[in-house]
């Protein structure tokens, strides 16, 4: 570009001196190729510095930035996972000893019931004994003490038979006639 | 000083021998209004570089922030379209852009725009298509002409298909130099037109009588001038993105030569 401009176009530029302000007034200025040359080498230079600076100096160093930024967030990320699983762990190893610790008060708490109620049993077993025994005392009492009264009626049978006989006859029977009839009744 | 032209008018500031060199011939040497526009331009690029880079910390400040956005926005840029290997050619395209960048944005500061000079726009664009060129050949050597031999199509077709590739090819210095030129010498040109309609309505309006009804004139015309100021900023940077994005994007074309078919 910068070769062959000014060289095709130096006839102009000495063209446009000599009829300045017409070509001033008519054609757009960036078509005054006189100026082409100057600017565009201008423009290459500082390109090339300006290349040459940002490859070799802003670059890499936005890059050690960026990077770096990149390596640190990373980095706490890593960690924060890392916490992240170790709180995992933990609130599993909790839940793993609150179950434990539950099934063993459930153990213990069946234990407990199932002690009360064999030693209940025991007691009931005991009173119902003891209930018992009272009840045999009893019955056996009752037993003796109707004999007892049974035999008293055989007592009152002969007074009351002896007595009868004498208002009756006017004479007291004996003894043994009392017996034999009392006898042979109570044996009808 | 209404003449919407004139801002792009090459005024010498210090006039250097001329010399005349061997291969290149008769060269103007002069330090024009456009050199100093280059040179601050350039200055600035490189300062705003150096300050964002030189102290970068992990945490960025508000101008390291800046920096790396724009830093991000073209690696990105390379990283997406040319893929693995952009990051080689991440400084081309970051050191065009950010010139670019400067001497747009500088164009707004400015009474003089860079990049409203075609000579600029065109050496840019020739520098980019150079690059390109000379990439496309030393990865490729002669496969680099299957470019304009489109597998795609059936073969019959190829040579016709080829034939447009290679001028749609050849065309790409031009359109990326004129693309840039035209869109800041228009935005430029507009600016001009209707702040000097403001100035020529309030003229007429200062005079009384009549020349009042120049006022809303004048009024509408600053409204269009601020916005159109704000859309030249806009401008400005999405020029030089869309050079930039170009720039990868016929880069990519010659990286990854059958390939990216």
């Amino acid at each position: 570009m910068a070769a062959d401009l000014p060289q095709s176009h130096g006839a102009d530029a000495a063209h446009a001196e000599t009829t300045g302000v017409e070509h001033e007034s008519s054609g757009l200025p960036q078509f005054e190729f006189q100026h082409w040359g100057g600017q565009i080498a201008y423009l290459a230079l500082l390109f090339v510095v300006l290349y040459l600076l940002v490859a070799r100096v802003f670059t890499p160093r936005m890059r050690k930035v960026i990077d770096g930024r990149a390596t640190s967030i990373a980095e706490a990320l890593e960690a924060a996972r890392r916490v992240q699983s170790e709180a995992e762990g933990q609130a599993k190893a909790a839940a793993a000893e609150l179950a434990e610790a539950r099934g063993q008060s459930q153990r213990l708490a069946a234990e407990a019931r199932a002690a009360a109620a064999g030693e209940a049993a025991e007691r009931s077993a005991l009173e119902d004994a003891r209930v018992a025994e009272h009840i045999a005392k009893a019955e056996t009492r009752i037993t003796i003490m109707r004999d007892k009264a049974m035999g008293n009626v055989a007592g009152i049978a002969d007074d009351v038979t002896r007595s009868i006989v004498e208002k009756l006859t006017g004479k007291a029977p004996s003894a043994a006639d009392v017996k034999a009839a009392l006898a042979g009744r109570g044996a009808n | 000083m209404a003449d919407p032209i004139h801002q792009f008018k090459i005024e010498t500031v210090l006039d250097l021998p001329d010399v005349t060199l061997p291969l290149i011939g008769h060269v103007d040497l002069a330090i024009t209004n456009s050199h100093i526009a280059m040179t601050i331009a350039f200055a600035i690029v490189v300062l705003f570089l150096n300050a964002v880079t030189s102290k970068a910390q992990v945490v960025p400040g508000r101008l390291q922030a800046v920096g790396e956005q724009l830093f991000g926005l073209i690696d990105n840029l390379t990283d997406s379209i040319i893929g693995h290997e952009g990051r080689k050619y991440f400084p081309f395209v970051f050191s065009i852009f950010m010139l670019i960048l400067g001497m747009n944005l500088l164009g707004m500061m400015l009474t003089f725009t860079v990049t409203s000079q075609l000579a600029i726009t065109a050496a840019l664009a020739l520098i980019t298509f150079g690059l390109v060129l000379i990439i496309g050949f030393v990865k490729n050597g002669p496969r680099f002409f299957l470019l304009f031999w489109p597998m795609g199509a059936p073969l019959a077709m190829r040579p016709f298909v080829g034939l447009i590739e290679f001028f749609s090819f050849m065309l790409r210095p031009i359109t990326l130099a004129l693309r840039l030129f035209g869109n800041m010498m228009g935005g430029h040109v507009a600016l001009k037109v209707f702040a000097g309609f403001v100035v020529t309505l309030g003229a007429m309006a200062a005079g009384g009588g009549l020349g009042l009804l120049g006022l809303p004139g004048a009024a509408l015309s600053l409204s269009m001038v601020v916005g159109l100021t704000a859309l030249e900023f806009l401008v400005a940077f999405l020029q030089a993105f869309v050079f930039a994005v170009l720039t990868c994007i016929y880069l990519n074309d010659v990286v990854n030569l059958g390939d990216a078919h």
